[in-house]
């Protein structure tokens, strides 16, 4: 387990334990999508259904008025030519018809007449007790009358031989009621439907909005420890991009943990096996042994104490490498200063092994990387080979840049050549596998975004490993 | 009691060869599959520590082979190797599903590593125990107590003093009561492969035993071997 990720893995528990607590009242005040969807809708529909009121209402307006304008000159004209100048008394006037199905002043208003001769003398007043003012031009007015300053709309003519004048009047009241009543009837339907279109259209994003609630509740129950991924039930256009993302963080979570579990299981089998042969060796102290058996069981201890230690120092240097990518900055590094410096440090080990040691590569390497992450990787690397190989190995430390520009180092030995006497289980760990240290060098390759792995052998090597180095263009320039 | 011990690690397979003997175990090392199935092949072991990780491949594919192994008839020669033979995997891998893995492939138990000879110790004593059909700690016969786990025995309650292989001796015998075991048969619980073998070892011990715990206590079947005979178990 790698100490970044364990402590990633601390932070996430506290959080999610705080997530918890949380919960409800976050959940209360968090917007929802469904009730933003329904207020635009709403809000859009109301926005809309209030112009057409409106423009129903302004259409209400001018059609009555051209309605009663039309009234106004036909009454006129047919008072004109029918010569209906007398006056009824009283007595005598028919009233409005009354029509049950209508209201008072639909469409029955209650029409003046006023009549004057050729001198402006007033001849006849029907429907209002207040003349209007004789010298009002021919045609369309509008005035107020009387001490309540009534306003009225009227219509003048004039008959053939200008003998006589006659003003048909109505009041405008009437005439805005007519309006109002006319926009009234076009509102009124809306005024039921709104309701009912709120309540279908929430029906309708509910509905709709369905296979987002899916989404979202698959997402909620996804577990990251398991191997799940979303289903393809989500195979909505607008979510594949979404899924999509979700299934590859996923994956990549997947990876990075089943990694991890790799990785403490081989601490666990690189620290536990030294210890458990310590404690056997010691508990076989305890009881009779001759001399010689004695000093093996303690030579014994020695050899696996310093095997635990190993692993110690390499438990160390992976967390080193998690902390060095996150805190260190990349610089330019001379790898082939870096590797001569490595090679040399190992000389003595080498040399007791009977060992060759040979490093090839351009005389200057400059690679931009962390310094103290290349140097532990080619530390591994030589280790690795000087560890896992039997005696009299040539190692090969080689340095290059490919085709592409980026930079490539690999350790080469011929570890696993064919040695008489060497037993089946040398030669297994020989051919090698990856370890711990390896595991370091996949870090590290991580750190530069490059790869690590093994690598096609030249002979007479048996056994190579590489780490490539992509370079920023940058670095290429420089 | 033979032990076949399957480890790639130097250090614990010495430990445990080292350790096991010291309590009178016959211990057998095998550092891969490959040579302890020969092994399996060649010899009868009262029990196997089986390690998972091993240098050519997986103690787990060894032990699958030891379970599908054909089981012989009652009228035929015992087949080795022997699919009934207890198996106690110790290995570093120590996860829940690891430990369910191994018991589920047919291991009789699980340790892990690092842990305590003594601990290992009991589980063995308790699985050979069960191989032979026992539940109680002791074995008694007659008016004799032997404790595998003390490595004493006790005669109408007085200790009989003996050595590890006279107590290795009687405990396969007991074990076996009311069956004959071959001088051979007797050997090979008793020693393992490098063991120096005097021709007439265990006629030796037999003779010891008969001293120490009275003549009628293990009878000769002449020209087949010994046997502790069933009828007076009490």
């Amino acid at each position: 387990m790698s100490f970044r990720g364990a402590h990633e893995s601390t932070a996430g528990m506290s959080v999610g334990s705080a997530e918890t607590s949380l919960t409800a009242a976050a959940l209360a005040s968090r917007p929802s999508l469904t009730h933003r969807l329904l207020l635009w809708s709403l809000g859009a529909l109301v926005v809309v259904w209030g112009s057409f009121v409106f423009m129903g209402y302004q259409t209400g307006v001018h059609e009555a008025d051209e309605l009663t304008d039309g009234h106004l000159a036909s009454v006129a004209a047919l008072l004109l030519n029918l010569r209906a100048t007398d006056p009824v008394v009283s007595a005598l006037v028919t009233e409005h018809t009354t029509l049950p199905w209508l209201k008072s002043h639909d469409y029955q208003q209650s029409i003046s007449v006023v009549q004057w001769d050729a001198q402006g003398q007033l001849l006849s007043l029907q429907g209002t007790t207040v003349a209007p003012d004789f010298t009002v031009d021919e045609g369309f007015a509008t005035f107020m009358l009387g001490p309540d300053r009534v306003a009225w709309r009227s219509f003048s003519h004039w008959d053939a031989v200008h003998d006589r004048k006659v003003m048909v009047m109505l009041q405008l009241q009437e005439r805005d009621d007519l309006a109002r009543d006319i926009a009234s009837q076009m509102i009124e339907p809306g005024l039921w439907l709104l309701p009912v279109v709120s309540l279908a259209l929430g029906f309708a994003l509910w509905r709709g909005l369905r296979p987002l609630y899916a989404l979202s509740s698959d997402v909620a129950a996804l577990d990251p420890g398991s191997t799940q991924r979303l289903a393809s039930r989500h195979a909505w256009n607008e979510f594949e991009s979404v899924v999509g993302s979700i299934n590859t963080l996923l994956d990549r979570q997947q990876a990075a943990m089943a990694r991890e579990r790799r990785l403490a299981s081989e601490i666990a089998h690189e620290l536990r096996t030294p210890l458990a042969s310590i404690a056997l060796q010691a508990s076989a102290l305890e009881g009779a042994l001759d001399e010689s058996a004695k000093a093996q069981a303690l030579s014994r201890i020695g050899q696996d104490a310093l095997r635990a230690g190993h692993v110690l120092h390499q438990l160390l240097a992976l967390a080193r490498a998690s902390r060095a990518e996150l805190q260190e900055a990349r610089a330019p590094v001379d790898l082939r200063a870096l590797a001569q410096s490595v090679c040399a440090d190992y000389a003595q080990a080498a040399w007791q092994r009977s060992d060759e040691i040979a490093l090839i590569g351009p005389q200057v390497l400059i690679v931009s990387g962390h310094a103290v992450l290349l140097d532990m990787a080619l530390r591994n690397l030589v280790e690795n080979a000087l560890k896992h190989t039997p005696p009299s190995t040539s190692i090969g430390v080689q340095l290059g840049l490919s085709e592409q520009g980026d930079v490539w180092l690999q350790v080469c030995d011929d570890g696993a050549r064919d040695v008489d006497g060497l037993d089946a289980h040398t030669k297994a760990r020989a051919a090698g596998s990856l370890h711990l240290g390896h595991e370091i060098l996949q870090r590290v390759a991580d750190a530069h975004g490059g790869r690590f792995g093994a690598a096609p052998v030249c002979a007479p090597f048996t056994t190579c490993f590489r780490l490539d180095l992509p370079q920023p263009m940058a670095a290429l320039a420089s | 009691m033979r032990i076949l011990v399957v480890e790639d690690d130097p250090g614990i397979s010495s430990g445990l060869r080292t350790n096991l003997q010291q309590r009178g175990y016959a211990v057998d090392v095998a550092d891969g599959v490959a040579s302890a199935w020969a092994a399996l092949r060649a010899e009868r072991f009262d029990a196997v520590l089986l390690d998972l990780g091993l240098c050519d491949g997986d103690g787990g594919e060894l032990l699958r082979r030891l379970r599908l192994s054909p089981v012989a008839s009652a009228a035929q020669q015992p087949l080795l190797p022997d699919p009934a033979t207890p198996v106690l995997i110790v290995t570093a891998r120590d996860e829940v599903h690891e430990r369910i893995a191994g018991l589920d492939l047919g291991a009789d138990d699980y340790v892990a590593k690092p842990f305590d000879v003594n601990e290992l110790d009991a589980r063995l004593r308790a699985l050979l125990r069960r191989a032979v059909g026992r539940t109680a700690p002791t074995i008694r016969y007659a008016d004799i107590e032997l404790d595998p786990a003390a490595r004493t025995v006790r005669q109408q309650g007085r200790r009989i003093d003996m050595s590890p292989r006279e107590f290795s001796v009687l405990l396969v015998l007991l074990e076996a009561r009311g069956r004959v075991l071959s001088r051979l048969q007797i050997e090979e619980r008793l020693y393992s492969w490098d063991a120096v073998i005097e021709s007439n070892a265990v006629e030796v011990h037999i003779h010891h035993l008969r001293r120490k715990l009275g003549a009628a206590c293990i009878q000769t079947m002449r020209g087949v071997g010994y046997f502790v005979p069933q009828a007076q178990t009490l």
